[in-house]
Order: C-alpha cells, then sequence, then structure tokens
C-alpha cells in the first residue's frame, strides 16, 4: 500500500487544527469567560504535557521533575517581577531561563543512571522544593513562604494592563506562546536532534557505537523541555497572580501524567489531545465531589491497560501492536509510507533463539 | 548519653520497618522490573483496615491477632488482583515500564481519594499493639518501638529463610536472575511475577498496620513511604534484598540523627543529598547490579 | 601495519578477571577471528575497545591512544561493531536505522551537512548487503537474518576502518550462515575493511581469518593461523576437543 506523502504531515496538520479552531473560540465565548479560562489552562497545560511527553516519551528519559521546574520558572518569575521590578515580558524569558539552567543542573548526576533511578532523582527535586519554598533560604530569596507570591503583576502591552475581567488579550498571548512551544516540539522531532533522542531511547547501546554522544543529547532534552516548561509556569504566574507551593501537590503531578497517556506517548501530538480531554474531564467531573478523582485514577489505569497507545495511537491506528512508540517521518528526502512486507517473516522472532553448534 | 541511646533505638525501630517495606520493592523490581507507583496507597490500606478492625469503625476492637490475619489476607488479594488485571498486560508492550508507573500511579490517585472519600481527612489512630515502657541500655523505650523492630526483624528473617530454603523461595530467586533459564527449569514465571507483587504488598500493607499507632493512619501518608523506601532500595541497590535491609538500617539511622540535630524538615534533604552522592560514585548503589 | 594493539589490557568485574593481562595485534585488512569458551571474556574484549568498559592497560587504534574515550568518540575515530544480542531501532524503519549511523557516524563533526552523500551512503550499504526493497520496513517486523543484517548496516554507514563483529550468527540456519559469512569475506575482501570476529562456529571462522586468537578465562592461549591454532594441545585440551567437530 503506497500512500504518497501529504504536503502537511499529519501530527501538524492536528496541530494547527486545534490551534486555528482556538483561535476563533472567543468570537463565541463573549459571554463564557469559564470556558475562556479553561481553554487558556488547557493551553498552558499542553506546553507542560508536551515537553514531558518529548523527553519522556520520545528521548525515553524517565524524568518526573518537570512540575518542580514549571514552579520554579514561575516563581523565578514572580520574584524578580515584585521584588525587581522587571518587565513581566521579561520575566517570561527570565522564568525559562532560569528553568532551563535548573533542568540542565540536575541533568548533570542523571547522564549515567538509568530508568528508575532518574525518576528517583527527579521525583527527588519536586519532593525538596516545597521544603526549599516555603523555609528559611526561599523566603530570603523572596518566595514569600508557606503565604507565596500574592502580588504578581499581569502582562501589558502599551498602555493596557490585562487583566481577569477580559480573558480576550490573556488568551491570545497563551495561544501564541502555546503554539509556538508546541511547535518547536515538531520541529525537533522531525529534526537530527529528533533522531538521536529516539535513536538514544530505542538502543542506547547502538546508538552510542554509531556516534551518537548519549550525555550531549540528554543534557540538550533536558535543557529545552525545561525552558519551555519554565516559560509556561511564568505565564502561569503572571495570568493567576498569586502562587503558592499547592501547585506543587501532587494532584497536578498525575494529572499532567495522565494527560500524556491518554493522548499517546511519545506520539506528537498526543499531549495537546490529553491535556483537552483531561481538563475537560476533570472540570466534568467536579459534581462527583469528593469522589471525582477516585473516579479519574480509575479512569486512568482503565486507559492505560485498554488503550496504551492512547488516542493519538488509536487515530494512528497502531491497534496496541506492543511496540511502543513510533517514530515520526524525518524531514530528510522524501519517504513513502512504509509498506508491511516481511511481517510474515517476522512471525519466526517469537521463537526462543537457541544458538547451534554444527560441526 | 541517655539521647543518643534513645536516638540510636529509635532509627533502629524505624530502620526495622522500613527494611521491611524496602525490601518488598526491592524483590519485586528484582524479579520483575515493575515499580508499583501505588506502594504508598498499600501502606495506607493496611493503616486504614487496621482502624477498621480494632475499633475504629465498629466501636469495638476484634483484636490484633485477627487483625493481623485479615489485613494478611486482604492486602495479599488485593495485591494479586492489581497485578493480574493492572500490570500483567501492559508486559506485551515494549514500553511497558513506563505504562505500569502510570497504571500504578492511576490506581494510587485512585485509592488516596477513596481513603479520603471514605475516611475524611482527620488521621485516625490505632492503639498500640503493646502498651508501656521498659528499660534497654539505661534508658527507657516503648514497648511499641521494641514490638515494631522484632516484628519486622522476624518477618525479614523469615523472608530470608523463605527465599533462600523453600522451593517457591529459590523459584523466585531464579526467575529474578535469568528468566529465561528459570522458564526453561520449567518455573512459571507468571505466577512468580504475581505472587511476588502480592507479597511485597502484604509487606508493605503489614508495615502500614506495625506503624500506624506510631504515625497515625492519613491518605497522604503514603507518599513519604513511597519516597523512603523508593531511597532505600535505590541505595541499596534495585534487586538486592540484602542491600535493601542494610540501606535501610543506614538511612535510619542517619534519619534518626539528622532528625534529632537538625530537625525533621532536613532530614528529607540530606536522605536525597546522600542519594545524589551515591549515584555519582556508585550509580548501582550498595548491592546492585545493572539490569 | 599493525590497525589495532591491544596493550596489556585488563577488566575487572569485582574479584573475577574478565580480561586478564591480554595482549595482541590487528593488522590492516585482515579478518582476526577471536574464539573461545563461554565467558572466556570476547565479548568483554569487544565493550573495552568500544569504549563501553573502562580498563587498564592500552589500546592503540591507528596510532590513536583510544583508551579513554567514550564509545561515541570512538566510533567517530573509525571503528564500529555489531552486537551479540542483535541491537536495533526498532521504532524505525532500515533506511533511518542507517540514517543514524550514517548521520552521527560518518558525518559528525561535518561542517556542512551532506545530504545527497548521507544518502548515498545509505543506498550503498542496503545495495551491498541486499536489504534493497526492505528501506520502509519497520525493523522490529524484520525476521532474524535481516535484523542482523541492518545491525551490520548501522555499523557499516559509520564508515568505520576497523569492524568489531560479536558472535553475529546465533539462531540463523545453515544456509543464513553460509550467505552472512560469505558477505563479511566479500566486505573484507572488496573494500579492504579490517574485520575482528568473535564466534564459536570453528569451521566458518577458521575459513574466515587469517589470523585466529583463543581466549581462556580472559588469558590469550594461542594467537597464530588458523591450521596452526586447531593444532595446537592447549586449545584442543581446552576449547576444541578430539572428537570430529574441530
Amino acid at each position: 500500500m503506497n500512500i504518497a506523502r501529504t504536503k502537511i504531515p499529519r501530527d501538524l496538520l492536528i496541530l494547527l487544527g486545534i490551534y486555528g479552531g482556538f483561535a476563533i473560540l472567543p468570537a463565541f465565548l463573549s459571554g463564557n469567560p469559564a470556558m475562556m479560562g479553561i481553554l487558556i489552562m488547557v493551553m498552558i497545560w499542553a506546553v507542560v504535557a508536551g515537553h514531558w511527553d518529548l523527553i519522556m516519551g520520545y528521548a525515553g528519559v524517565f524524568t518526573f521533575g518537570n512540575v518542580a521546574i514549571f514552579v520554579i520558572g514561575a516563581y523565578a518569575s514572580g520574584i524578580l517581577t515584585i521584588n525587581y521590578g522587571i518587565s513581566p515580558w521579561l520575566g517570561l524569558l527570565a522564568g525559562g531561563v532560569i528553568a532551563a539552567g535548573v533542568g540542565i543542573l540536575i541533568s548533570l548526576p542523571c547522564l549515567r543512571l538509568k530508568g528508575a533511578y532518574i525518576a528517583l532523582l527527579t521525583f527527588a527535586l519536586h519532593m525538596i522544593l516545597e521544603p526549599f519554598l516555603k523555609g528559611g533560604v526561599g523566603k530570603a530569596i523572596g518566595t514569600g513562604g508557606a503565604l507565596g507570591l500574592l502580588n504578581i503583576p499581569p502582562l501589558s502591552i502599551g498602555g493596557y494592563t490585562f487583566s481577569s475581567l477580559n480573558l480576550v488579550p490573556w488568551f491570545y498571548v497563551t495561544l501564541g506562546i502555546s503554539l509556538a512551544s508546541l511547535f518547536i516540539i515538531y520541529k525537533i522531532i522531525h529534526s537530527h536532534w529528533g533522531l538521536a533522542f529516539l535513536a538514544v531511547r530505542d538502543s542506547e547501546p547502538l546508538a552510542k557505537s554509531a556516534g551518537i554522544d548519549d550525555y550531549r543529547y540528554k543534557v540538550i532534552v533536558f535543557g529545552v523541555t525545561s525552558f519551555f516548561t519554565g516559560l509556561a509556569g511564568a505565564l502561569y504566574a503572571h495570568y493567576i497572580g498569586v502562587l503558592s507551593t499547592r501547585v506543587l501537590g501532587l494532584d497536578l503531578f498525575l494529572l499532567l501524567m495522565v494527560m500524556q497517556v491518554v493522548g499517546g506517548m511519545g506520539r506528537f501530538p498526543g499531549a495537546l489531545l490529553g491535556a483537552i480531554i483531561v481538563t475537560f474531564a476533570d472540570e466534568g467531573l467536579r459534581a462527583a465531589g469528593v469522589y471525582r478523582l477516585v473516579i479519574f485514577g480509575a479512569m486512568v489505569v482503565a486507559i492505560v491497560v485498554l488503550v496504551p497507545q492512547g488516542i493519538m495511537g488509536a487515530i494512528l491506528r497502531e491497534k496496541g501492536e506492543g511496540r511502543g512508540p513510533r517514530a515520526p517521518k524525518l524531514k530528510l528526502p522524501p519517504m513513502v509510507r512504509s509498506t508491511r512486507s516481511g511481517k510474515k517473516a517476522g512471525r519466526r522472532e517469537n521463537r526462543l533463539e537457541v544458538t547451534y553448534e554444527h560441526s | 548519653m541517655n539521647e543518643i541511646t534513645e536516638v540510636i533505638i529509635s532509627g533502629l525501630s524505624s530502620g526495622s520497618a522500613y527494611a521491611m517495606m524496602a525490601v518488598g520493592m526491592s524483590l519485586v523490581y528484582g524479579v520483575s522490573k515493575v515499580f508499583n507507583f501505588a506502594y504508598g496507597s498499600f501502606y495506607t490500606m493496611g493503616g486504614y483496615l487496621a482502624w477498621i478492625f480494632l475499633g475504629g469503625l465498629l466501636g469495638s476492637s476484634i483484636g490484633y491477632p485477627a487483625t493481623f490475619a485479615i489485613v494478611i489476607t486482604a492486602l495479599f488479594f488485593i495485591g494479586m488482583g492489581t497485578e493480574k488485571f493492572a500490570i500483567r498486560p501492559l508486559r506485551a508492550r515494549r514500553d511497558w515500564e513506563m505504562l505500569a508507573v502510570m497504571s500504578t500511579l492511576g490506581l494510587a490517585l485512585c485509592l488516596d481519594n477513596l481513603y479520603l472519600a471514605l475516611f475524611g481527612p482527620f488521621r485516625k489512630s490505632i492503639p498500640p499493639l503493646f502498651e508501656g515502657s521498659v528499660h534497654i541500655a539505661g534508658t527507657t523505650v516503648a514497648m511499641q518501638n521494641v514490638a515494631i523492630a522484632a516484628i519486622a526483624l522476624s518477618v525479614i528473617a523469615g523472608l530470608w529463610f523463605f527465599l533462600n530454603r523453600t522451593k517457591q523461595g529459590l523459584a523466585v530467586q531464579a526467575v529474578a536472575q535469568d528468566m529465561t533459564g528459570a522458564q526453561i527449569v520449567g518455573i512459571d514465571k507468571d505466577k512468580v511475577f504475581a505472587y511476588t507483587f502480592a507479597l511485597a504488598c502484604v509487606l508493605v500493607g503489614f508495615g502500614g498496620m506495625l506503624l500506624a499507632p506510631k504515625y497515625l493512619v492519613s491518605h497522604l501518608a503514603g507518599w513519604n513511604v513511597l519516597v523512603k523506601a523508593w531511597v532505600i532500595t535505590a541505595f541499596g541497590g534495585m534487586g538486592s534484598v540484602t542491600g535493601a535491609v542494610y540501606a535501610a538500617f543506614i538511612l535510619g539511622m542517619v534519619e534518626a540523627f539528622v532528625g534529632w540535630q537538625l530537625g525533621l524538615t532536613w532530614t528529607l534533604l540530606v536522605l536525597f543529598a546522600i542519594l545524589i552522592g551515591i549515584f555519582i560514585v556508585r550509580p548501582q548503589g550498595l548491592r546492585g547490579t545493572w539490569g | 601495519m599493525n590497525i589495532l594493539e591491544v596493550k596489556k589490557v585488563t577488566q575487572r568485574f569485582g574479584e573475577l578477571r574478565a580480561v586478564d593481562d591480554l595482549s595482541f595485534t590487528v593488522e590492516k585488512g585482515e579478518v582476526f577471528g577471536i574464539a573461545g569458551p563461554n565467558g572466556a571474556g570476547k565479548s568483554t574484549l569487544f565493550n573495552m575497545i568500544t569504549g563501553f568498559y573502562r580498563y587498564t592497560g592500552e589500546i592503540i587504534f591507528d596510532n590513536i591512544n583510544i583508551t579513554k574515550l567514550r564509545p561515541h568518540q570512538i566510533c567517530h575515530k573509525g571503528i564500529a561493531r555489531t552486537f551479540q544480542i542483535p541491537q536495533l531501532f526498532l521504532t524505525l524503519p532500515v533506511s533511518d536505522n542507517l540514517r543514524v549511523g550514517a548521520h552521527f557516524g560518518a558525518q559528525s563533526g561535518a561542517r556542512t551537512h551532506d545530504v545527497a552523500g548521507e544518502e548515498e551512503n545509505i543506498k550503498e550499504v542496503i545495495d551491498l548487503l541486499g536489504l534493497s526493497g526492505k528501506e520502509d520496513v519497520l525493523t522490529s517486523h524484520l525476521c532474524l537474518y535481516d535484523k542482523k543484517l541492518t545491525m551490520l548496516a548501522v555499523a557499516l554507514a559509520t564508515k568505520p576502518k576497523l569492524l568489531l563483529v560479536d558472535e553475529p550468527i546465533g539462531g540463523l540456519s545453515p544456509t543464513e550462515t553460509k550467505q552472512f559469512m560469505g558477505l563479511i569475506q566479500k566486505i573484507n575482501k572488496e573494500s579492504g575493511l579490517t574485520i575482528i570476529i568473535i564466534e564459536h562456529l570453528m569451521k566458518a571462522l577458521t575459513a574466515l581469518s587469517k589470523r585466529m586468537m583463543i581466549i581462556e578465562n580472559g588469558k590469550r592461549i594461542a594467537l597464530d593461523t588458523p591450521e596452526k591454532v586447531c593444532c595446537d594441545e592447549r586449545v584442543i585440551e581446552t576449547y576444541l576437543g578430539r572428537g570430529k567437530h574441530a
């Protein structure tokens, strides 16, 4: 079955389609600020989930530090704008840069570690952050201790200061930043960086012996994903206006993980789809009151077990082949969609391989 | 002098309970490479079950021995069920390890909030196994602490015996060392995975019950336990049971001393600092091997 | 001319010396065979040469001391390898597997990215190994033989000067074995690529190798032409046996 490559690849199409849809929604939502607010949060979470998926799903680095990085970006921007009066726009940038710095720092001890150990170390970052922010050192740099930051200045353009009374400017700024952040993911996974990430994920020994410097790419992926996660955090801080360590609670952590699974790990733009579905599901389940998260948790288990390839995987018609996330086509010379020759021969793989000694 | 002894004994007591729980995690990881993110929720389950049957729900207690039996049985079957429905179906896939973490994460989310919904946000207390105190090495020690240490150590000893002197235990070790080889000699690896997982759940739930009188039962407590067990297991070497035991005692002592000198908030930080140090020097932990 | 000099290298796992004070040299352009009982340290030796393990001693490749280099750097110096248990990028098609080698191995550090050259390289290797027509097949769908071929292709795409092949024929049928060994021979004869090959199958190894080394317990117990090695008393004692097999 030969399918000629379409002009715009499917994943980019979905991304642009969804954001295109978002772009025209405010026209229909003028009387519904609640919905606008939800969509703004969807777009912010899409960045966090998307970059978390880039490092976990694509690069295969089992990291649990992304919520911490998000919060670091948020606090960084908050502190700099409140205490040092820099412009919130610069704050966004600073949030990203500082978060990237932390991300790179934490990547260093992880270079020689495997799987679960990296998860542990990065989770440690998450667990240490709360006492740090609340404690003496935190207060000294302006985190506001347990109370947090209360008056984070909103964004402003020209003379106009954004406010919570009119969400439209927030909506479009968030849309711009979010789309850019996700588009970067698209570019990366279709580039040679993406090839390196996948190679190291699929087989680190082969990747290394084929010339890939695994340390370098691990640091790169930590740095890039941390920048955008921190940027999203900073945006969140200015949007919400207040910030406390409550964000470090496990609820957010779990929700972001769920977004990746539901959307399809390692299948761009699965995380975006996951962000949309999970955010709305979360809202929808509020009626269940105290059982909301119980149902959510049960749903997560069901989805992971029954549809592990996620929504995006289902769209790509993977049917749970058992092979995990499939790589996207590279932007290099035009390639034809993969044919399925060799499938019959493929059945032989399942037998136990035994070495014969012939005489 | 007295204070130090108290600290040491407290460290030993917690250390032995942590050891028992960390051993479960290390065993499961060593045998099936599964990381159970809901481990803390099973710990809490033991605590709440104990609370229910020791007077919390029904008003009257059915006594410790009966409660032990109920907790062990319940955790065993729930553990088996979890492995069968939330983990085994995933094994066919290449990325099953990550999926198993997600699945157990979802389970943790579900269970923790279920406890919150059923039992409310306030911590529950349960009566201790033994009242009163005893004189050891010139200082007074709560009998409960002694009991915890004694029981935990007996369980660990029992586990050692099981792993090294019984046929089933050797089967477990065989699967941990070489899955294919174990299958070739006829060991049913799926059964081993299931029973080991269930065993770990029993160990951690039992620990939850043992420590409940000391630390109270709360739906949030599980995460601390998960992280501690995780740190201990990584420090000792994932997959090494003896490593986990050594690590648990070392870290139990460190925790006791740091808590005494610097205050409780510093303990986690120090533990992680040590962990980072270990990872730099010896990434596979004290007694671990890669793979 | 010696392309590889291994000088008194030792690798220990705790108390066990997997490779014990081993020395040998490999001449440019030859096929050098390594054999020995299981657990003798052969794969460990490959891991040492390619930088996966740290060791004491020295290894000089093409007059460069590669002892302290990391695997990707050693690849850039010109050593490529295959693995005993097939390693592949299973979520990628065959052509992308090779692309990894072509881009990060052969072209790494190049000032400008030569797309055309890379494609040509990939095509050449695919044609050479007979993988034409399978470029777009996901490697996870391949049969064992093709998987091994692809793994070899990735190594060749890095344009190496020395190729290390680790027990390539495990699991292959006699026909496939013959084919594969034939390929190795062809590669060596046509391009002069130096090849070191670890194998158990003595018949194939002796037919291919110009010289052979037998390792036992991490130590070298013989190094000579195949004929001489197979008659060596110690080799017969410890490895070959006296039956009709050798």
